[in-house]
């Protein structure tokens, strides 16, 4: 570049309005006749809205499993974390209904552990007692789950039937109901504030592999998004 | 539009490349380091919560993340996305790939545990006859690892036996707790010896490539760094078939990029930069690429109280504090079930103990895990897997990542010799707890699927014969003299240690003999 036509690109940058140099949005909307500009006003001073866990005023809708094996369910997590004078238990804390959300979102491997598990102990129930599981008391509870708990390493649960689905339905039951709302309220602040951990957001995630032509790459459609239902009672 | 030839293109920024830019720039070469994910700001992305918050309660969300047991939902956005940049496996014999793309690569999350590979792993074959030898000893890698223990401010203490060469350490000289000294006893009889941990301690909390390597790097106003970057394939000279770039393509914008490099080093990750010379056909006239992938087997080992300890009643006295058990199979003796070794943490630790460690629930349960807090002594192996030729990485045309780069096929299984290893790990380990006074509360002899222990080695070897091996003996390509690969690719076998403190020797050794072979005109 000459040395004059330099001094002129100077030159007119000098003069040139700051907002023109500014990097442009190319899809800015066009700016309507409002009193101030649509993203403006949001600011570090903006106070934040206090929100709740949604645990702590609404229920989760059930979906997955079906109503006997939701009995089942809710029984055996009532008696692997009752409710204790020092803690609340797997019930206060919505833990069947939460683990029929996510179970219900799980592989489909997941769920037939869950599933094939809860209708096992329902024909055990009746085959012993002649009575469903949901009913069954404490001791007949006893029987039919302590034969089948084991000792064993993270990561490797049992891989025996029947030793699988009870062991890794405790792991689950207890670590839905010690990280429920319920569980939180129930500590003290000291207690409270050793949950803490650190939490990372998505970091910078890349929208564009969502676009349908990278869909090859992404999650079968629907295996997020919708509960596998098992079979109909 | 501005198109600029760097001296030394670095694909990849964890402790490989981050060292790589670090002694390259600081002698004279100017560097342009790619990196296929973004920087991560932990003022910006991360916040203290407590589980309940989260929209799994602490799960891993469903169906994410399936082959990375150490995610859970705190971290999922940190690991790399199994969906995003998919792998394939044989469902038989599954391969856990676990993955960091954030800048800086898996030095951000590493467990910091250093130790130097000894002549039992740079002269194997020498030793028992299986395998290769390394192209180099420990004596001369010994002033690179000094180098790199003063760096990353290793802390350790000089007790290490012939196959666990001490090193330049901040010495630790903290008494060992009751439990350990009792177990150390029980061990000695059996003649397994037990050294003090050693840790790359690093500043400010963090031994990472991104403050301990790269701010060194960019002082000297040497090195440009792109995040972002996933690199497609390397570019190679129409004339010379010689490398001379990449192309790369934007991750969030999917613009297809290139750049021009004098030299391509490659330090993306033992599988990365291997799935990148596959699908770029470079330096592959041995065959080798991809071949005699090892790392080691995790996952066995054994939970134990201390009974004294129990209640939590006991104190800094008697509980706390880590300790390394390193390889002492088939060192003077020669075991009829396996080839090689293993090492085992031990861990003396104050807190409460998991609930399958019991055989109880409910109220009982909660009596029994009182009973008992305080009180767990934990043994975790690392056993060397060997390097075999069938187990190899190669692409899979049939699949591609998001940006249509084709994924790896990952065909790798252990054998009787990794299992015959957890068993007697885990047989040995029993005898001592029980000499030592310790309960057995539960045990596995499995071992995970490969690839968890986060050690993938090989793909790459390096050796003195180019017709067995990729790579010569400093990490150079044997087919171009301007392609270098300074991970853990190079490995020739994986040994039981923790491989990080010699990929940092490694990439230190050859970017220096990189940037001598630049001045004198060789490369």
């Amino acid at each position: 570049m000459e040395r004059r036509e330099v001094l002129r690109a100077l030159a007119v940058l000098a003069i040139t309005p700051r907002w023109l140099q500014a990097q442009q949005n190319t899809n800015a909307a066009p700016v309507l006749p409002a009193p101030v500009p649509w993203t403006q006003g949001l600011n570090p001073l903006t106070p934040l809205p206090h929100t709740v866990a949604e645990d702590a005023v609404a229920q989760t809708v059930p979906a997955y499993f079906s109503s006997t094996q939701r009995r089942t369910l809710s029984r055996l997590a009532d008696a692997l974390v009752p409710r204790t004078a020092q803690h609340p238990g797997a019930l206060d804390a919505g833990t069947p209904e939460f683990l029929d959300f996510l179970i219900g979102h799980s592989p489909a491997a997941r769920g037939g552990l869950y599933t094939s598990g809860l209708d096992w102990l329902e024909a055990q129930a009746q085959a012993s007692f002649k009575r469903p599981f949901a009913q069954l008391d404490a001791a007949q509870v006893e029987s039919l789950v302590k034969p089948w708990l084991r000792t064993w390493m993270t990561d490797h649960p049992p891989t025996q039937t029947h030793a699988d689905f009870i062991n890794i339905a405790h792991a689950d039951i207890r670590t839905a109901t010690i990280n429920s709302q319920v569980w939180f309220a129930a500590l003290d602040a000291h207690a409270r504030e050793n949950t803490l951990q650190l939490y990372w957001s998505p970091i910078e995630p890349d929208l564009y592999a969502m676009r349908p032509e990278s869909m090859h790459t992404r999650p079968v459609p629907g295996n997020l998004m919708q509960p596998v239902r098992p079979k109909a009672e | 539009m501005m198109s600029k030839k760097v001296d030394v293109l670095i694909i990849g920024s964890g402790h490989a490349g981050g060292m790589a830019a670090k002694v390259l720039t600081e002698r004279g070469v100017e560097c342009l380091m790619l990196n296929a994910g973004p920087v991560a700001d932990v003022t910006r992305q991360a916040r203290e919560e407590s589980a309940y918050q989260l929209p799994f309660r602490g799960f891993k969300p469903p169906g994410k993340l399936e082959h990375v047991f150490q995610a859970n939902e705190f971290n999922t956005s940190v690991w790399v996305d199994e969906q995003e940049v998919p792998y394939t496996f044989d469902p038989a014999h599954p391969y856990n790939w676990v993955r960091v793309r954030l800048f800086g690569g898996r030095s951000l999350f590493w467990s910091r545990q250093s130790f130097r590979l000894s002549d039992y792993e740079f002269k194997a074959k020498s030793h028992d006859g299986f395998g290769e030898d390394w192209p180099l000893d420990h004596a001369e890698l010994s002033p690179y690892y000094a180098r790199v223990e003063e760096i990353f401010r290793v802390v350790g203490a000089l007790d290490g036996p012939p196959q666990m060469p001490d090193g330049n350490f901040i010495l630790d000289d903290a008494p060992w707790s009751g439990s350990m000294q009792r177990f150390r006893k029980a061990a000695k009889s059996l003649g397994v010896p037990l050294c003090k941990q050693r840790r790359a301690t690093g500043r400010d909390g963090l031994a990472s490539s991104v403050n301990l390597l790269l701010p060194d790097a960019e002082r000297t106003g040497r090195l440009t760094s792109i995040e972002n970057a996933v690199v497609r394939e390397i570019t190679t000279d129409k004339n010379t078939g010689q490398p001379n770039g990449c192309r790369f393509v934007d991750r969030l914008s999917h613009r297809e990029m290139e750049v021009q490099a004098r030299v391509v080093v490659l330090a993306a990750g033992t599988l990365e930069s291997t799935r990148l010379l596959l699908n770029s056909g470079l330096a592959n006239s041995s065959g080798l690429v991809g071949r005699y992938l090892c790392d080691q087997i995790y996952g066995a080992g054994l939970v134990c109280s201390v009974p004294e300890a129990r209640g939590s009643r006991g104190d800094k006295s008697l509980m706390g504090g880590g300790a390394i058990i390193p390889r002492f199979r088939n060192i003077t003796d020669k075991s009829s079930k396996f080839l090689r070794g293993y090492a085992l943490n031990v861990t003396s630790a104050t807190g409460p103990l998991g609930a399958s460690n019991f055989t109880e629930y409910g109220e009982a349960l909660d009596r029994k895990m009182a009973e008992y807090a305080g009180s767990g002594f934990h043994m975790t192996i690392m056993g060397e897997v060997l390097a075999r030729y069938e187990n190899h990485v190669r692409i899979n045309r049939q699949k591609t990542d998001a940006w249509g780069i084709p994924v790896l096929h990952i065909e790798t299984q252990y054998t009787d010799n990794e299992y015959n290893m957890a068993a007697d790990a885990v047989d040995t380990m029993s005898q001592v707890a029980h000499d030592a006074g310790f309960e057995v509360l539960a045990s596995n002899k499995v071992p995970n699927p490969p690839g968890y222990s986060i050690h993938e080695v090989g793909t790459c070897r390096m050796g003195n014969d180019r017709k067995q091996s990729v790579l010569n003996r400093w990490s150079q390509s044997h087919d171009h003299k301007n392609l270098w690969v300074v991970d853990g690719a190079g490995f020739t076998s994986a040994g039981w240690q923790n491989p990080t403190m010699t990929i940092l020797a490694l990439a230190m050794r050859a970017a220096e003999h990189l940037a001598d072979e630049m001045k004198q005109g060789n490369v």
